[in-house]
């Protein structure tokens, strides 16, 4: 572990408060002026279930999760197996366990870490008020460098509704846990940032989706709920109200996707945000939008498939069904967010797409995005000229032609209410005039001019994001998209720091296809290995369908709920380096 | 639906004489039309040709009628404020009576029936009203829808008895989404 | 005195497009009466929309010169529903027959009659799936016989659409016949004219596959009674009724429609963004 960070992991269950450490601990951090990445991961109980925080700390913007932890503190060990898996382990990690609650179990103890008691219980019960899981987050300030006036700060503002004695109780743990970190082995410590260079913000992926929902203009959303999408429209709810405009609840998603495509008709830039199942279920409505040229934004927060599959777990399985899933052929905007931070671009960028291009844009965020939080810098803000074009006035003498085939494919959108050019929007093919067809030439034209408005369009550089070693591209080539991204950029500036050469390119725009621009990005490029969360290589399969791959391409890819480490991808950069 | 009489009671005035007139010529020319439309997208040829041509008639009869309305400020109606025995205007003939099987006869004569309608109309209202001018202009109304009748009867003759057989086609229904 | 100035025709809200029903359909009774509904209440056509599902009634909105939308089956509600609360200065009107609304669309029938967004639904009830040559829907007899799908009847009771509308919560409830296109026409404007969900089921014989509702005009009746607003009441009427009294407003509630507060910028995305910042 060469980065200057520190990972670890609180685990307990039934009360014992892992989920708010752990949010205590992240803000206490950022007011270290640290940056911080925390995912969660829990039993299926709605409560009082075996819970794990995951968290990483640094002194620079960090990019994914490390490849193991280096402390994992366990309040309890209530089922801790269920996370073992997502605990990876190594000689130098240890492990912190209450003996009250007996020995660790075996699962945990494959990789052989070290080990260590801290009485918990014990020191939480001789304070007035204390709870154990304070104390293991006083011991894990110590052990990590977190100066316990952060601490304090942000235990001020929890429990300020509870009054000063809660504060207090809290607090005196907190000390106490400091206290009795001095007998326990040591775990890498960061040192404390002196003054702020670059302004950070604490944001989730579902809320960074939200806001650049938001940005690009839309004031429309309907929405159902579902795991792991519904914290995007919960954000969304308020916040609408607050810059103008509405969220209503529909009664499924069939009603969901429906509406907004009645309200963005109706001229409003709309948008849902759903998972895999919903998502199936809006297909037929997406074809619809795209027959009718209507915009409109559907996030598809994925989860692990296929069906129900993992509700709470992330996956890159949505790729085949986001590109393909339309009957007919439905050309339609794709593009997917690689991290937190980009959850805000993407989904920004996909309403321009969509009221520019006059056609769906579905976004792919992953639950590991959405519900993870991240202390990051302040995101950059984008300003998009693309808007809407729409016709304003009947021209002299003429019909208005909804959707007139012209050069761009992009044809003037007439908003109701606009006196001469009422027309009607139609999941039937048409001809120019928005008239039903059943003219072979009608279906040529529209379908010709369907695709063109996509393919003809400049997606500037947004289409991928290019990352060099510093020393140049090299003839290797990372290729990946999503949250499979973090750690394939990881892996890269390790490869980097040893001299490596190699080239990481991340897709951001999934369809329509840049074979020019992917060409131009793989030239010289000899061996190219494509990352990707799903079971059967959905990623890549797309490639080798559309584009010219290296000579030498090899797939990583492997199911949800698991997520790649930089170190196995490093791994692979280096045996390619000999 | 109404069971009882009541044409023409209501009519005392010339303005709301030539208001229900135009009301009821208008709606029956658009009638007419709507049927010749249909007949023709289905093409039933000779059966369009009948309706199209009393369109015409209508339309021309309209013509004379909006001149006979130019600056006399008329009442408004709205459609269910007329007071027609039947449910559309005596002229108009409901949609429901029309099918794809009908023959050049039967559209005849339901076109027959209804001008002999709209001829009773205005012959109740000119019994009913007061007005000498009233009196005379639904006389006058009456006489041109007779025309009409005319014609049609002519057509009535003309019609071949085997007319029944064209109107049949071996073709089942179709299903077009 | 009127005062209203009337600027459109009936003909003026038609487009020139021909519709290809059979001849006989009362999906044409529909079309005049809406347009006449649309005249007296005199509208400017580029200020309406009529939404529609897939089916032979569905075909509606490009018989006119209003902005039309034609959606998928089944689907026609969520989509007015989304275009009035986007844009509540349009008035809304949904057609779709019996299988588009009370079949794939029963759900979101069900659901739009409980949120209550004003819009007016007529829906053409012939009893079967026209376009589709045929097939018994939620609102045939259990013994019709038809259909090649269901040759010995479907065996299950038929929905009573009404009753489920006023259960649901619609805040306007009349049945009307195609049989008279005037009183259609009226009830229409009444429909438009009260807040919220209003439901007009119009009794629409289909002269190819259901020749026998040729009957339906002789069936139907002027309801005896003037509406209620007492649900209850007009449960129980619904309940009992043989489905052929029209001509008459059934329920009309008094909800106050759907229409979420637009906050007008209270607020600002800077805000917003300014609580993600440490």
């Amino acid at each position: 572990m060469t980065t200057h960070s520190v990972s670890l992991v609180i685990a307990g269950s039934g009360g014992a408060g892992v989920v708010t450490a752990g949010s205590l601990l992240l803000n206490a951090a950022a007011k270290t002026g640290w940056y911080a990445l925390m995912s969660r991961s829990s039993g299926p109980q709605i409560r009082g279930g075996e819970a794990a925080t995951m968290l990483r700390f640094a002194t620079k913007p960090i990019l994914s999760h490390d490849d193991s932890f280096h402390l994992l503190m366990a309040i309890d060990w209530d089922n801790i197996n269920r996370f073992s898996a997502e605990i990876p382990l190594t000689g130098n990690s240890l492990i912190v366990g209450d003996p009250a609650h007996g020995p660790c179990p075996a699962a945990l103890l494959a990789a052989q870490p070290r080990q260590a008691a801290l009485a918990l219980t014990d020191i939480a019960e001789k304070i007035e008020g204390g709870r154990p899981n304070m104390v293991a987050l006083g011991a894990i300030a110590a052990m990590i460098g977190l100066p316990p006036q952060a601490m304090q700060a942000v235990v001020e503002q929890y429990l300020r509704r509870k009054g000063q004695a809660a504060i207090d109780a809290s607090m005196a743990a907190f000390h106490a846990g400091f206290a009795a970190a001095a007998d326990l082995p040591a775990i890498p410590k960061l040192p404390a940032i002196s003054s702020e260079t670059t302004s950070r913000w604490s944001i989730t992926g579902n809320e960074a989706t939200g806001l650049g929902i938001l940005r690009g203009g839309v004031r429309f959303v309907a929405a159902y709920p579902i795991t792991p999408a519904t914290e995007v429209l919960e954000w969304l709810a308020p916040s609408l109200a607050k810059v103008g405009g509405v969220l209503v609840q529909a009664e499924d998603e069939l009603s969901s996707i429906n509406q907004i495509i009645g309200a963005s008709y109706g001229g409003v830039p709309a948008m849902t945000a759903t998972s895999g199942p919903g998502l199936s279920l809006m297909v037929e409505a997406l074809g619809l939008a795209v027959a009718a040229e209507v915009p409109v934004v559907v996030v598809d927060a994925m989860r692990v498939g296929p069906s129900t599959g993992i509700a709470t777990k992330s996956e890159q399985s949505d790729l085949n069904i986001a590109v393909y899933g339309m009957h007919g052929d439905a050309p339609h905007i794709v593009v997917a967010a690689n991290s937190v931070a980009d959850c805000l671009f993407t989904s920004q960028w996909a309403v321009h797409l969509a009221e520019a291009m006059q056609a769906p844009a579905i976004v792919l965020t992953d639950q590991s995005m959405g519900q993870s939080r991240a202390i990051l810098p302040r995101p950059a803000q984008f300003a998009f000229s693309g808007q809407r074009v729409t016709a304003l006035a009947a021209a002299e003498g003429e019909r208005y032609q909804r959707y007139a085939v012209n050069a761009s494919g992009i044809s003037p959108m007439a908003i109701p209410g606009t006196p001469g050019l009422a027309h009607t929007a139609d999941g039937l093919e048409h001809n120019q005039f928005g008239i039903p067809s059943s003219q072979a030439s009608d279906h040529q034209a529209q379908m010709d001019k369907r695709s063109r408005k996509l393919t003809q369009f400049n997606y500037g550089d947004h289409w991928a994001d290019i990352v060099d070693t510093d020393a140049g591209p090299g003839d290797i080539a990372l290729i990946t998209w999503g949250s499979s991204t973090g750690p394939a950029r990881e892996a890269l500036q390790r490869f980097s720091a040893a001299g490596g050469k190699a080239r990481l390119i991340s897709v951001r725009l999934i369809a329509p296809v840049q074979p020019d621009r992917m060409a131009a990005a793989l030239a010289g490029v000899t061996r190219a290995l494509v990352i990707e969360q799903s079971h059967s290589g959905q990623f890549y399969r797309m490639l080798r369908a559309f584009y010219d791959l290296p000579p030498d391409t090899r797939s990583l890819h492997q199911a949800g709920p698991l997520a790649f480490g930089p170190g196995r991808i490093l791994e692979q950069l280096t045996s390619w380096s000999v | 639906m109404k069971e009882t009489q009541t044409d023409g009671i209501e009519v005392q005035t010339v303005p709301q004489l030539l208001a229900h007139a135009l009301a009821l010529e208008t709606e029956a020319s658009e009638r007419y039309g709507e049927l010749a439309d249909q007949m023709e997208i289905h093409r039933k040829t000779a059966v369009a040709a009948i309706f199209r041509r009393l369109e015409v008639a209508e339309k021309q009869h309209l013509a004379g009628l909006a001149a006979l309305c130019k600056d006399v400020e008329l009442p408004h109606y709205a459609p269910w404020d007329f007071k027609w025995s039947s449910n559309e205007g005596p002229e108009t003939i409901d949609i429901g009576r029309v099918s794809y099987q009908l023959s050049v006869r039967e559209a005849v004569l339901l076109a027959l029936e209804h001008e002999r309608r709209a001829t009773q109309f205005y012959v109740d209202v000119a019994a009913a009203a007061k007005a000498p001018d009233v009196i005379a202009l639904a006389r006058q109304f009456a006489d041109e829808e007779r025309e009409h009748s005319g014609w049609l009867q002519n057509c009535l003759a003309e019609c071949g008895a085997d007319d029944s057989k064209a109107s049949e086609d071996p073709d089942p229904p179709l299903c077009q989404e | 005195m009127e005062t209203v100035v009337r600027n459109y025709k009936a003909k003026d809200y038609k487009s020139e497009v021909k519709p290809i029903w059979c001849p006989g359909c009362g999906d044409y009774t529909v079309l005049n009466a809406v347009t006449r509904a649309l005249a007296e209440l005199a509208l400017p056509p580029h200020e309406v929309a009529i939404v529609s599902g897939i089916g032979c009634s569905s075909r509606i909105p490009a018989y006119t010169n209003v902005y039309g939308f034609h959606g998928v089956h089944g689907r026609a509600l969520p989509v007015a529903t989304g275009l009035k609360l986007a844009r509540p200065d349009l008035t809304v009107l949904v057609t779709g027959g019996d299988g588009d609304g009370f079949s794939i669309g029963g759900n979101h029938f069900m659901h739009a009659c409980r949120r209550n967004v004003d819009l007016t639904y007529i829906v053409m009830d012939n009893q079967v799936y026209g376009m589709t040559k045929g097939q018994a829907s939620p609102t045939t007899a259990p013994d019709w016989e038809g259909s090649k799908l269901t040759p010995q009847g479907t065996g299950i009771n038929p929905f009573q659409p009404l009753v489920i509308g006023l259960a649901s919560g619609a805040n306007f409830i009349a049945r009307v016949s195609s049989s008279d296109p005037v009183n259609m026409a009226q009830i229409i404007v009444q429909a438009v004219r009260h807040p919220g969900f209003s439901l007009v089921q119009v009794l629409s014989p289909c002269v190819t596959f259901r020749p026998e509702q040729s009957v339906w005009r002789d069936y139907v009746r002027t309801a005896e009674v003037d509406y209620t607003d007492d649900a209850a009441r007009a449960a129980r009427r619904l309940m009992t009724d043989d489905g052929f009294n029209v001509g008459k407003v059934l329920f009309k509630g008094s909800r106050a429609p759907y229409r979420p507060e637009f906050e007008r910028s209270s607020g600002s995305i800077a805000e917003l963004e300014s609580r993600f910042m440490l």
